[in-house]
């Protein structure tokens, strides 16, 4: 018997088929990419095993590299390996100023263009740009993994990021050719991944304390709903400065007073590695040993807690300021929820425990939750998983206003209201014949438009000609389920649509995001040329190290000194153009020194069948 | 995705009689219930025209919610369907018993903010500004009932001047709390 099924025009139709979909903690320091496998969130690892991807991007003039090979070029290549570039999301010319101890880079701008770039060798690109490098690097170890294309990915942000944050990390992914499924706070999707959103109602706190930033969030969870009651923290608090603290601990213990930048870096990574130690251990060596200098001495986690108490303080101060912002108790809080790998020094957790009076949730890896979380969201809007009745429902963070006369903000749609919501507003002409008005969207809770972040100017245009005050104007103002806002427009008596332009204040204009999608095709040639010539070295090593195996094995024997010698010379020639050649040449290269020791292979060959054969009987061999 | 009829009223949205005194409980069930099945997420994987459909059906559901949700809107929203004819905001109430203890509660709220036992002070007018919100709640209740509209439409105004001084106190509270 045939089975028909049929559905709703674009309802699906095939409730089996799985869909491949994936999350993405898109972080400062590092990011992440995972997956529901089985019905259990995962995340991906590289091929050497590695989950965490540097959020680091390096620009070549041959091409571009990211993560681990683009972070160890940091301090030799600074200003062409782009770091933290999420601080940079959404923000224009005059942020990057401020952040200019933090972001050593040279950063342009364009008449054309609201958004600054940064200059590298590789040519100029914004944050959008160079957040889709990571992006495109995590879905491709997705695709491999899951080994299937992406239907479709969560991407995570903070919970306090605006509508430009958000919207240029949507661009961010419309550039990498990502479908993005949704836009999903940080701390929520940590709530998430403890499956929170299926406990009773209460009062989440999430405490995220990365590499380089701290961040405190209080959710409010009401049947599904997670509200977002307050965020703190600080942008510049994080694990990167325990190890600091400890650097300078060693420095004072070894005396050491001619500390150059190479010394620097050697003690920073001996007090991480202490510092990762002390998470278990209750004490730890640390030595630090070069021509100049020899020290090693034994540090306690005693020790080690009173060298970091003061950073650890200053974030239960900050979980004190939050809490007063979002009006709830101590008390009142149900969950203390652990995220980022600083939260694995005891110190912390004893800490954020003793101030919350509960233990903390550290059940899950504090590096992956956000990632986990993510992959979970990522599978339900994929409909892998229709018996589960988790929905997010979530709020607008920030209040959107209007400018209207003497520069005051004029609230349109206030913040923690649910969203997707929309709002509509009348407006008329002041002036006979009038076709257009502007309008400027604010995002803030201050009451002077200068106080609040500049959104865009959105220009109407089109309105038939009429008398003035005759014409009836409704703006219509859309958030969609991202936080993200579009507006509309019409004449009413007329029911003439207008044309609407958006110059948005920090944001790509859609030109600019289309020019830059179809640079990142004919970028796509030169990507794969960079992936020809990665794969041109392995395959060199690989040749390079058989060779030696062989010649260390049976060398002396099965060759006369000049052939050794011969075989030597191609293996350094191809050894020596290793960093340095380009792709075909590699390619030249291995294959001369193939050639040149062919007949030693087959001089092993025959040997080996030989030795294979020594002592037997003709006839016990199968010919 | 079948849309809702768009042209029902808020209260027949979340099957609830359109009185006043609904249950707020009700409400919070329907709401999520609807938003289950027409949320955006859940209709990632669909046509871009149903994509549109599910954010301006889920805005319109989060619009209905905040209306019934919040007594003051609740009440205007009733009014305006029963076909009440609502003056603008500007218009000016007439009530000047009303308009004096407008004034004097305002005085008092800000007094608070002088006051070395403030809180305490913010404390008391809060407990009356919620006795003054139920005696008009019960009079709104009484005025429409009777269908007097246009005396329900007072009452609704007098309404929302208690619930901006309600605010105005929280946030002195909130203040005086951080002092």
């Amino acid at each position: 018997m045939a089975l028909l099924q049929i559905s709703e025009p674009g309802q699906s139709a095939a409730p089996h088929q799985h869909r491949a979909s994936a999350g993405i903690d898109l972080g400062t320091t590092n990011s992440l990419v995972a997956t529901v496998r089985s019905g259990e969130a995962v995340c991906l690892a590289d091929e050497e095993g590695r989950n965490l991807l540097p959020s680091v991007v390096h620009f070549a003039s041959s091409g571009i590299l990211v993560g681990h090979q683009a972070a160890v070029l940091q301090s030799s290549d600074p200003l062409n390996s782009i770091a933290s570039i999420k601080r940079l999301m959404g923000r224009g010319q005059e942020d990057v100023s401020q952040l200019d101890d933090v972001m050593p880079y040279e950063f342009v701008t364009r008449a054309d263009s609201s958004v600054p770039r940064i200059h590298t060798r590789g040519g100029d690109f914004s944050a959008v740009e160079i957040s889709a490098e990571i992006l495109k690097l995590l879905a491709q170890r997705a695709r491999q993994s899951i080994n299937s294309e992406l239907d479709g990915v969560v991407i995570t942000v903070p919970a306090y990021f605006d509508d430009a944050q958000r919207q240029a990390t949507r661009d961010a992914a419309t550039l990498a050719g990502l479908n993005l499924f949704r836009l999903l706070n940080e701390p929520t999707a940590a709530a998430v991944a403890y499956g929170l959103d299926q406990s009773a109602d209460g009062v989440i706190a999430v405490y995220d304390l990365g590499g380089g930033t701290f961040d405190i969030s209080l959710l409010r969870l009401n049947k599904g709903v997670f509200e977002v009651l307050a965020t703190g923290g600080d942008s510049s608090l994080g694990g990167d400065d325990m190890d600091h603290a400890l650097g300078e601990w060693i420095i004072a213990e070894a005396g050491f007073s001619d500390v150059d930048t190479g010394l620097a870096r050697r003690i920073l990574l001996a007090a991480r590695a202490a510092k990762e130690e002390l998470t278990s251990a209750e004490s730890t060596r640390i030595t630090i040993d070069d021509r100049q200098h020899q020290w090693s001495a034994t540090i306690s986690r005693e020790c080690f807690d009173e060298l970091v108490q003061n950073l650890v303080a200053k974030t239960v101060t900050a979980c004190r300021r939050a809490l007063r912002d979002a009006g709830v108790n101590k008390s009142g809080i149900d969950e203390v929820v652990m995220v980022g790998g600083s939260t694995r020094v005891p110190l912390v957790q004893s800490m954020v425990a003793g101030y919350f009076e509960r233990k903390p949730m550290c059940d899950l890896d504090p590096d992956k939750v956000v990632a986990l979380g993510a992959a979970i969201q990522a599978d339900i809007l994929a409909g892998n998983n229709p018996d589960s009745g988790m929905l997010l429902l979530d709020v607008l963070p920030l209040s959107l206003g209007i400018e209207t006369m003497g520069g005051l903000s004029e609230k349109i749609i206030s913040r923690n209201t649910a969203i997707p919501v929309a709002r509509a507003q009348e407006f008329t002409t002041f002036k006979d014949g009038q076709t257009a008005m502007s309008i400027h969207v604010v995002q803030g809770e201050r009451e002077l438009v200068s106080d609040c972040r500049s959104l865009a100017r959105f220009e109407l245009r089109g309105f038939p000609p009429m008398t003035a005050g005759a014409a009836r104007i409704r703006v219509t103002y859309q958030v969609d389920a991202d936080g993200l806002m579009s507006v509309t427009a019409e004449e009413l008596t007329s029911g003439v649509a207008a044309d609407i332009v958006v110059k948005p204040s920090y944001g790509l204009t859609d030109s600019e995001i289309e020019s830059m999608l179809r640079a990142s095709m004919d970028h796509a040639r030169e990507d794969i040329e960079l992936r020809m010539h990665k794969e041109q070295q392995v395959e060199a090593r690989r040749v390079i190290e058989a060779i030696d195996a062989a010649m260390a094995q049976d060398g002396a024997a099965l060759l006369t000194a000049d052939e050794s010698a011969d075989i030597e010379k191609h293996r350094d020639s191809l050894e020596s153009a290793l960093e340095t050649a380009a792709a075909e040449e590699l390619k030249r290269l291995i294959r001369a020194l193939e050639e040149a020791s062919e007949f030693y292979v087959a001089r092993r060959m025959d040997n080996s069948v030989k030795q294979a054969l020594a002592g037997k009987q003709i006839d016990e061999v199968d010919v | 995705m079948q849309s809702p009829d768009l042209s029902q009223t808020y209260f027949e949205l979340f099957g609830l009689k359109p009185i006043f005194a609904i249950d707020l409980d009700q409400l919070k069930v329907e709401q999520r219930r609807l938003q289950a099945s027409y949320h955006p997420d859940r209709h990632v994987n669909e046509s871009d025209r149903n994509k549109r459909l599910s954010v301006q059906v889920a805005s319109w559901i989060n619009q209905a919610y905040e209306t019934l949700q919040d007594p003051v809107k609740r009440s205007r929203y009733l009014l305006e369907i029963s076909g009440a004819d609502f003056p603008d905001d500007s218009t000016t109430t007439s009530d000047t018993g009303f308009l004096m203890e407008q004034i004097e509660l305002r005085e008092a709220v800000e007094a608070c903010r002088q006051d070395p036992d403030g809180l305490a002070s913010s404390e008391l007018i809060e407990a009356r500004l919620w006795q003054r919100e139920q005696e008009l709640v019960s009079e709104f209740i009484a005025r429409f009932e009777a269908s007097d509209l246009d005396a329900a439409i007072g009452v609704s105004r007098k309404m929302q001047f208690i619930q901006r001084i309600q605010h105005q106190l929280a946030e002195i509270q909130f203040e005086l709390e951080e002092a």
